[in-house]
C-alpha cells in the first residue's frame, strides 16, 4: 500500500513537473532573446537600420520630439502589462502547483458556481486600469499631434512622393527635387530643432514612410495628401524604409534621414541647387548602344545588348511610360563587385545617356534600380 | 443515413450496398461532415505550415538566398489566406459541426444537405485559392488585399477574389445553419442559459459571420469589378478611394478575428470545468462576455488603420482598450473555475493551461496596439506580426489541439496516446515562444514585416535565426500527433462513452455516437446534465427547476441575452 501511494505521488509530481517545465522554457526564451539582444554587433551597417545598441524590450532610441514623448510614456503601458502578465501567469502556476488532483481526492471539491462581488471587482478594476490608459494615451497623442497643428506653420516643408518602388524627396521652396536609385534609395537632410513639414503622395499604390528612429510613421496614398511635423532634435544619419507593402520591391524600397545643424544644412542646399558638374569627357569614339524604349509591361527593349571589353562606353535610354521613371543599372559592375547603380532616372517619356564604367569580359545582368523585376543581358566581350 | 428525427436502429431499411466512398461524398450526416471539414482544414494546415517553413527559412539569414521576392509575396499571401480560411475557420466549423448538435440534444444541423453544401465550397475554395500557381502565380497582394496593390498583378489574385466569394458563401450559409440549429432544435429543458459554452460562443461567432462576412463578399465583388470591368471603386483617377478597402476589409477583417478566437474560447471553457471537477465559475459572466466581445468586435476596425491619417484616432483606441474588459473578465473566471479544484493533467487540460499563458501575451500586446502613438511606431512591423500568432497559434491552434485531444475519444470511439501528446503540447509550447517572442523585440527595433530581406542591424539576425528555429521546432511538434492519429486509429476502439467525467450531454450517447445521436436524454436541470445525473440534483440545478412540471424550448422567452447585440 504505502508503494502503491508512492507511486502515485511520483506520478503527481512528474505531472506537476510536466506543466511547469513549458513555463520554465518560456523564461529561458525570454531570457536568451534579452541576452541576445543586449550583446550588441560589429557589423552594423551605418546605411541601413536603426542602429543604436540593439533591440529590446524598449523601443529604440528617439531622436525627434514626438519620438521622445512616445518612448517617455512607453514605459507606463510596458510596466501595466508586465503587471497583469506576473499577476495572471503567477495565479495560474499557483493553481497548476496547488490544486493538482491528489490520490487522495476521491470527494467532489466545493462546487462554487460564482461570486459576485469577485466578479464585479474584477470587472471594475480592468475597466479603471484600461480607462486610464486610454487617457493618457490620447493625452500623449495630442502632444506628438500638437507638432502639426495646421496653424502653427512649420519652417520647412518636404514633399514625399512614393512610388513603385523608390522615394522623391522635393523641397519646393528651394527648387530641390530628389529621386532616389538602387537600394539605398535618396537622402532627405534636414535641419536640427526646426519644425519641418513632412507632406506624402503616392502615385501608384499605398507605401508608407517610416523612420524607426522618429517612432512614427505615415502612409503615403494615392489621391489623397498626408502631412505630419517632426522636429529632429539630433544630429545623425537614420535609416528610414517604406512599411507599407507595396510589391515586388518593397523590401528594397530605403531612404535616409540626414539631420545636421541649421549651417551644414545651408550648406548642403547650396551644394544641391549648384549645377551639375559637367559629366567626364568621353573619348568621341566611345561606343554608344540604345535602348530604344522601356515600360513596366514590356520591359527593357531590346533584352540583349554587347559592347567590348575594357572600353569606355554609354547607352542612351528612352523611357517609354507615360508615368512612372526608369532607369539603367548593371549588377556586380563595381570594380568592388558591388551594382553599379543609375545616378539619374530617366523620367516618362524622356531620354538620358549613362557612362557606365568599363567591364571586363563576361556576361552581366542590367536592370532597372526601380524596378528589380525588369532586366535584360548585357555581353561584354571582343 | 441521418434524419433529423430519432429513430430507432431497427427501422433504418437502407444500409447495404453502398461503397464507402460514395456514403461519405453524399452523407448530409453532421458527425461526418465534421470530420471531413476537420480532415481538410488539417491539410490546409499542413499546407500553410510548409509555406510558413518557407518564409521562415528566407528569414534565418539577411539576404536573399532562398526563394526570390515575387515567391515570397505569394508564399506569405497564400500563407495567411489559408491559414485563416481553409485551416482555422473550417477546423472550427468542423468541430462545431460535430459537437453543436450533440451538445443541445439535437439529431443533426437544422439543415443537412446546406451543411454539406457549406464543406464541400470548402476543398473547392482551396482548389481555386492554389490553382493561381498554375496560371502565372498565386495572389501577391498579402492577405489583406489592399487596393490598389491588388488592382495590379495577374489571373491568381483574381482567382483569390473568387476563392474568398466561395469561402465566404460557405461561412454564411454554415452561420445560419448554426443558428437556426441553436435556436430552434435544443432539447427539451435546454434552455438558452443551460446551453455548454461552447455553443454559446458558436452562436455568437455565427452571428458575427452573418453580419461581417457579407460585408467582405461586396467588397471583393468591387475589387473584381476594378480589376476586370474598369470600376473606379479604390482607383482615385476615377474618383473611387483607397482607403474605402481598408474599411470595408476591416469592418469584416476584426469581427474575423473574433470569429478565430470565441470558439477556442469556448473549447478552453468547456474544459477547464471537466478537469478541475467543477462547475465554470460564472457561467453568465461568460455568456455576457462573449456576447460583449461580439458586440464590441465590430466598433474597432479602424485600429488597423491609424497610420492612414483618414480615421478619427480616439474613438477606435477607446473601444480596443474597452475589448479588454470582457476578455479579462474570461481569464479571471477561468482561473477561478480552477481554484480549489482537483486539476488532472491530461492533454486537453494541457492545452488550455497553454491556451492561457499564451493567449494572455496575444492580448496583452494588442492592449499596446491601442495606444495611438505607439501603434505609429509599431505598426506594420514584427510587433503586429507577433501580436497576430500570439492571438492565431497561442489562441487558435493552442483551442484546436485541446478540442481534438478532448473530443477525439467521441468522434472516434478511441482515446489518443497521451504520452505522446504530452509530447507534442511542450514541443509545440517552446516553439511557438521561440518562433513569435522574439518578434516583438524586432518590432520595436524597426524591422516591418512583408519583406523578403532585412538590414543586419545589430540583434536582428540573431533574433530572427531564433525565430526559424521556433517555427521548425513548431513544424516538429505536429508529427507526434499525425503519428498519434495514425496508431490510434489502427488500434482497437477502447473509449468510454464519457472517459472524462465531463458534463454535457456529448458525453452521454457512445462513443463514436450513432447516426440518429440518442437513444435516450438525461433530464436537463442545469448545464450540467451528465454532472447531475452522476451525482444527483444539486442544490444549484435544483433552485434552476422553473415552476411548470417541464419545459419546453420556447423561443419567445424574454431572458435570451443575444438581443444585446
Amino acid at each position: 500500500m504505502p508503494l502503491v501511494g508512492l507511486r502515485q505521488r511520483i506520478a503527481s509530481v512528474r505531472e506537476t513537473r510536466f506543466a511547469t517545465v513549458a513555463f520554465v522554457a518560456v523564461l529561458a526564451a525570454i531570457s536568451a532573446a534579452c541576452s541576445g539582444a543586449a550583446a550588441g554587433h560589429p557589423g552594423y551597417e551605418p546605411g541601413y537600420g536603426p542602429g543604436g545598441p540593439g533591440p529590446g524590450f524598449f523601443p529604440l532610441q528617439p531622436v525627434s520630439q514626438g519620438g521622445t514623448l512616445v518612448s517617455n510614456f512607453y514605459p507606463f503601458i510596458f510596466w501595466i502589462a508586465v503587471a497583469v502578465f506576473v499577476l495572471v501567469e503567477g495565479l495560474l502556476i499557483w493553481i497548476v502547483l496547488r490544486y493538482r488532483r491528489r490520490p487522495t481526492d476521491t470527494e467532489l471539491p466545493k462546487q462554487t458556481h460564482g461570486n459576485g462581488v469577485l466578479e464585479v471587482i474584477w470587472t471594475l478594476i480592468p475597466a479603471i486600469i484600461v480607462t486610464a490608459m486610454f487617457v493618457f494615451t490620447v493625452d500623449t497623442l495630442g502632444k506628438v499631434e500638437t507638432a502639426q497643428d495646421p496653424a502653427d506653420n512649420p519652417q520647412m516643408t518636404v514633399d514625399v512622393t512614393g512610388f513603385q518602388w523608390q522615394w522623391t524627396f522635393e523641397y519646393k521652396d528651394k527648387g530641390i527635387s530628389l529621386t532616389g536609385t538602387g537600394r539605398d534609395g535618396p537622402t532627405m537632410a534636414l535641419p536640427i530643432n526646426e519644425k519641418i513639414r513632412i507632406r506624402l503622395h503616392a502615385t501608384d499604390v499605398i507605401h508608407s514612410f517610416y523612420v524607426p528612429q522618429f517612432l512614427y510613421k505615415k502612409d503615403a496614398i494615392p489621391g489623397r495628401t498626408n502631412e505630419f511635423d517632426v522636429i529632429v532634435q539630433q544630429v545623425g544619419t537614420y535609416a528610414g524604409q517604406c512599411a507599407e507593402f507595396c510589391g515586388i520591391g518593397h523590401a528594397d524600397m530605403h531612404f535616409t534621414v540626414q539631420a545636421m545643424t541649421p549651417a551644414d544644412f545651408d550648406a548642403w542646399v547650396a551644394q544641391q541647387q549648384a549645377p551639375p558638374p559637367s559629366a567626364s569627357a568621353l573619348p568621341s569614339n566611345a561606343p554608344l548602344v540604345s535602348v530604344t524604349s522601356v515600360g513596366v509591361v514590356q520591359g527593357f527593349t531590346p533584352k540583349e545588348l554587347s559592347v567590348a571589353a575594357d572600353t569606355p562606353w554609354s547607352v542612351s535610354l528612352t523611357n517609354s511610360d507615360a508615368a512612372v521613371p526608369h532607369n539603367f543599372s548593371i549588377h556586380s559592375a563595381n570594380a568592388d563587385g558591388s551594382d553599379w547603380n543609375a545616378p539619374i532616372n530617366a523620367d516618362a517619356g524622356g531620354s538620358v545617356t549613362y557612362q557606365p564604367p568599363a567591364l571586363a569580359t563576361g556576361e552581366y545582368t542590367f536592370f532597372c534600380s526601380l524596378h528589380p523585376n525588369m532586366t535584360g543581358t548585357l555581353h561584354v566581350g571582343q | 443515413m441521418a434524419t433529423t428525427t430519432v429513430t430507432h436502429p431497427g427501422t433504418i431499411a437502407y444500409q447495404g450496398r453502398r461503397s464507402w466512398i460514395y456514403e461519405w461524398l453524399t452523407t448530409t450526416d453532421h458527425k461526418k461532415i465534421g470530420k471531413m471539414y476537420i480532415f481538410t482544414s488539417f491539410l490546409f494546415f499542413i499546407a500553410g505550415g510548409i509555406m510558413a517553413l518557407l518564409i521562415r527559412t528566407e528569414l534565418a539569414f539577411p539576404g536573399v538566398q532562398f526563394v526570390d521576392a515575387e515567391t515570397y509575396n505569394q508564399l506569405f499571401t497564400i500563407h495567411g489566406t489559408t491559414m485563416i480560411f481553409l485551416f482555422v475557420m473550417p477546423m472550427f466549423v468542423g468541430l462545431a459541426n460535430f459537437i453543436v448538435p450533440l451538445q443541445i440534444g439535437a439529431a443533426d444541423m437544422a439543415f443537412p444537405r446546406i451543411n454539406a453544401l457549406s464543406f464541400w465550397m470548402i476543398p473547392l475554395g482551396g482548389l481555386l485559392l492554389y490553382s493561381g500557381y498554375a496560371v502565372g502565380g498565386a495572389a501577391n497582394a498579402g492577405w489583406t488585399g489592399y487596393a490598389p496593390l491588388s488592382a495590379q498583378g495577374g489571373a491568381g489574385l483574381d482567382l483569390w477574389l473568387m476563392a474568398l466569394v466561395l469561402l465566404g458563401m460557405s461561412s454564411v450559409l454554415g452561420a445560419i445553419n448554426f443558428m437556426t440549429t441553436i435556436f430552434k432544435m435544443r432539447a427539451p429543458g435546454m434552455t438558452l442559459l443551460r446551453m455548454p459554452l461552447f455553443v454559446w460562443n458558436t452562436l455568437v461567432t455565427s452571428v458575427l459571420l452573418l453580419f461581417a462576412v457579407p460585408v467582405l463578399t461586396a467588397g471583393l465583388m468591387m475589387l473584381f469589378i476594378d480589376r476586370n470591368y474598369g470600376g473606379g471603386f479604390f482607383d482615385p483617377a476615377l474618383g473611387g478611394n483607397p482607403v474605402l478597402w481598408q474599411h470595408v476589409f476591416w469592418f469584416f477583417g476584426h469581427p474575423e478575428v473574433y470569429i478565430l478566437i470565441l470558439p477556442a474560447f469556448g473549447i478552453v471553457t468547456e474544459i477547464l470545468p471537466v478537469f478541475s471537477r467543477k462547475p465554470l465559475f460564472g457561467y453568465k459572466a461568460f455568456v455576457f462576455a462573449t456576447s460583449a466581445i461580439g458586440a464590441l468586435g465590430f466598433s474597432v476596425w479602424a485600429h488597423h488603420m491609424f497610420t492612414t491619417g483618414a480615421v478619427y484616432l480616439p474613438f477606435f483606441s477607446f473601444f480596443t482598450f474597452l475589448i479588454s474588459v470582457p476578455t479579462g473578465i474570461k481569464f479571471f473566471n477561468w482561473l477561478a473555475t480552477m481554484w480549489g479544484g482537483q486539476l488532472r493533467f491530461s492533454t486537453p487540460l494541457l492545452y488550455a493551461l497553454g491556451f492561457i499563458a499564451l493567449f494572455l501575451i496575444g492580448g496583452l500586446d494588442g492592449a499596446f496596439l491601442a495606444v495611438v502613438p505607439f501603434d505609429f511606431h509599431v505598426q506594420d512591423t514584427y510587433w503586429v506580426v507577433s501580436h497576430l500568432h500570439y492571438v492565431l497559434v497561442a489562441g487558435a491552434v493552442f483551442g484546436i489541439f485541446a478540442g481534438l485531444f478532448y473530443w477525439f475519444p467521441k468522434m472516434t470511439g478511441r482515446m489518443l496516446n497521451e504520452r505522446l501528446g504530452k509530447w507534442q503540447f511542450v514541443l509545440l509550447f517552446v516553439g511557438t515562444n521561440l518562433t513569435f517572442f522574439p518578434q516583438h523585440l524586432l518590432g520595436l527595433d524597426g524591422m516591418i514585416r512583408r519583406i523578403v530581406d532585412y538590414a543586419p542591424n545589430p540583434g536582428w539576425p540573431e533574433l530572427n535565426l531564433l525565430s526559424s528555429i521556433g517555427a521548425f521546432v513548431i513544424a516538429l511538434s505536429i508529427l507526434p500527433f499525425i503519428w498519434n492519429v495514425f496508431i490510434t486509429l489502427r488500434g482497437p476502439r477502447n473509449a468510454p462513452d464519457d472517459p472524462w467525467e465531463a458534463n454535457t450531454l456529448e458525453w452521454a450517447t457512445t462513443s463514436p455516437p450513432p447516426s440518429y445521436n440518442f437513444d435516450s436524454l438525461p433530464p436537463i436541470r442545469s448545464e450540467r446534465p451528465l454532472f447531475d445525473l452522476r451525482h444527483g440534483l444539486t442544490p444549484h440545478a435544483a433552485a434552476a427547476l422553473p415552476a411548470g412540471p417541464t419545459e419546453t424550448h420556447d423561443e419567445t422567452r424574454a431572458d435570451a441575452p443575444e438581443g444585446s447585440k
